[in-house]
């Protein structure tokens, strides 16, 4: 277990209302699991309230227990224990731009040499970062002058870069081009081999492939935990459009729920 | 226009960023010690000359139309209506000398370099970083603002035309900059302090920029050029 929380309500300043209400879930290392829901469902809350940057930055209560990696990461001394052992990417690159870099090589470099590092472990993790995700060319380009989809792959090679135990991705194919998107998604099986994924998305086609746990949210709350072919394939999720194209295709045709997600699985379904 | 960093080899750009700071810091010195006119406008041909030697004609058009409003308020005050042109020159060539001064500053120090070179002295990164952070954020603006200038131009918004029009237009442009900027806020923040920016450990200078002798000679030339007119005109 590296990632706990029990009963957790989080609500943000001037809301009369919980963007996360009651959540009680479990993490462990090794899988990718993916959070997903309506607009406002809190999945990205979710991942704040984990990195403790709910409240601390944005403002609001919290209540219940998080526990991340043994530490509750809304504490002071929590914080500083966690920094560098949580790693989180957001939807938008160039709001998680350092600002003081002019190389991708630098840009990616930021986090590790804020954790203090050797320059040799930092040259290290920034080249295998950097040729993980593709971007190893584009080591001496100006960040600001990349694509919408280069410069969120320089992100996460910086997210990645600090050899975070619990990552926490937040949409992280959305500036991507589809090959640029399946791409991350292939990866993040192999990147969750070393530790906690926790992926908020809603390009579910993609997304439920690439994970090997899901949890829905609606309103804050948490709905349903369980395998991916669980938790969408439910009739719920699909009548919500929280779940895949197939599925829906398959609900509107009139298959019994336990749809299938991706073709595949439709061809094993007929085919059995 | 230059406000921000131009990749460049002249020796302004390989010096020491301490160097670049103490020029600047001691122009600024000189501007209002030297004997004015003369003096003032001799620092502001020099630095002219510098810029050239940089490479860098650039920040010196940007210096000189940024001084430009001011030349034209201090020749009407001081030149037509006080009928002391004389002073109009000194305060148009101080404010001129230090824009250059600064821009030359920002054009040649590379804000990451400026970082290393602040940590490599033991100083927070907190505090390296927001002054990085500072001298990049013109650059930054203006770049949103080209952009919002687009996006309302696509809109139907005229931006150019009589004085009373670019006027007008300014609302438009101003409202969604600072309110673009002031909403980005939360999500830098989160991305720093998820990227480790609050770490307690100190941060590793990546390319700590070299200190040489030379370097340091220059430093201690410039202040005592400072300290030395300032005496100089105290007891002259």
């Amino acid at each position: 277990m590296s990632v706990r929380l029990a009963g957790v309500s989080f609500r943000y300043p001037g809301s009369d209302t919980d963007a996360l209400h009651e959540v009680s879930v479990t993490l462990r290392p090794g899988e990718v699991t993916l959070v997903t829901g309506r607009l406002g469902a809190g999945c990205s809350t979710l991942l704040l309230v984990i990195a403790g940057l709910a409240p601390h930055i944005t403002g609001g209560s919290r209540s219940g227990e998080v526990t991340t990696l043994d530490r509750d990461p809304a504490t002071r001394d929590g914080r500083k224990a966690l920094a560098g052992r949580v790693g989180l990417l957001l939807p938008t690159p160039w709001t998680q731009l350092s600002g003081m870099s002019f190389t991708v090589e630098e840009e990616v470099a930021f986090g590790p040499a804020n954790l203090g590092w050797r320059r040799a472990r930092i040259a290290g993790a920034v080249d295998e970062a950097m040729q993980r995700f593709g971007v190893a060319h584009l080591a001496r380009r100006d960040p600001r002058t990349l694509s919408g989809g280069e410069l969120q792959r320089v992100m996460f090679a910086g997210v990645l870069a600090m050899e975070p135990e619990v990552l926490l991705l937040d949409e992280p194919a959305l500036e991507l081009d589809p090959a640029g998107a399946q791409g991350v998604y292939e990866l993040l099986p192999v990147v969750a081999q070393e530790r906690t994924v926790l992926l908020a998305s809603t390009d579910l086609d993609r997304a439920a492939a690439a994970a090997h746990r899901a949890l829905l949210l609606d309103r804050g709350s948490l709905v349903a935990d369980g395998t991916v072919a669980e938790v969408l394939g439910n009739d719920g999720a699909v009548a919500t459009g929280c779940s895949t194209t197939v599925a829906e295709i398959a609900r509107a045709v009139g298959l019994t729920p336990g749809y299938p997600l991706s073709v595949a699985d439709a061809v094993r379904r007929f085919t059995r | 226009m230059i406000v921000g960093y131009v990749a460049g080899k002249s020796p302004l750009h390989q010096a020491h960023p301490f160097t670049a700071l103490a020029l600047a810091a001691t122009v600024v010195v000189l501007a209002f010690a030297l004997p004015a006119p003369q003096g003032p406008a001799a620092l502001a041909v020099a630095l002219a000359a510098l810029a050239l030697l940089a490479r860098l004609p650039r920040v010196l058009l940007t210096a000189l139309g940024f001084s430009l409003p001011f030349w034209f308020f201090l020749g009407v005050i001081h030149g037509l209506i006080g009928e002391t042109p004389l002073r109009a020159l000194t305060v148009g060539a101080q404010i001129t000398a230090m824009l250059t001064a600064f821009l030359l500053v920002l054009a040649t120090v590379h804000p990451a370099r400026l970082v290393d070179a602040l940590l490599q002295r033991g100083v927070p990164f907190s505090l390296a970083y927001l002054l990085s952070a500072t001298l990049q954020a013109v650059p930054r603006l203006r770049r949103q603002a080209a952009d919002i200038v687009e996006a309302q131009r696509c809109r139907g918004l005229r931006v150019r035309g009589s004085v009373w029009r670019r006027t007008r237009a300014v609302v438009p442009l101003a409202i969604p900059l600072v309110l673009g900027a002031l909403g980005e806020v939360d999500e830098r923040a989160m991305a720093l302090d998820a990227r480790g920016a609050a770490a307690p450990a100190h941060r590793t200078a990546l390319e700590p920029p070299p200190d040489s002798t030379a370097q340091r000679v220059v430093r201690w030339l410039l202040a005592a050029a400072a300290v030395g007119v300032i005496v100089w005109r105290v007891l002259a």
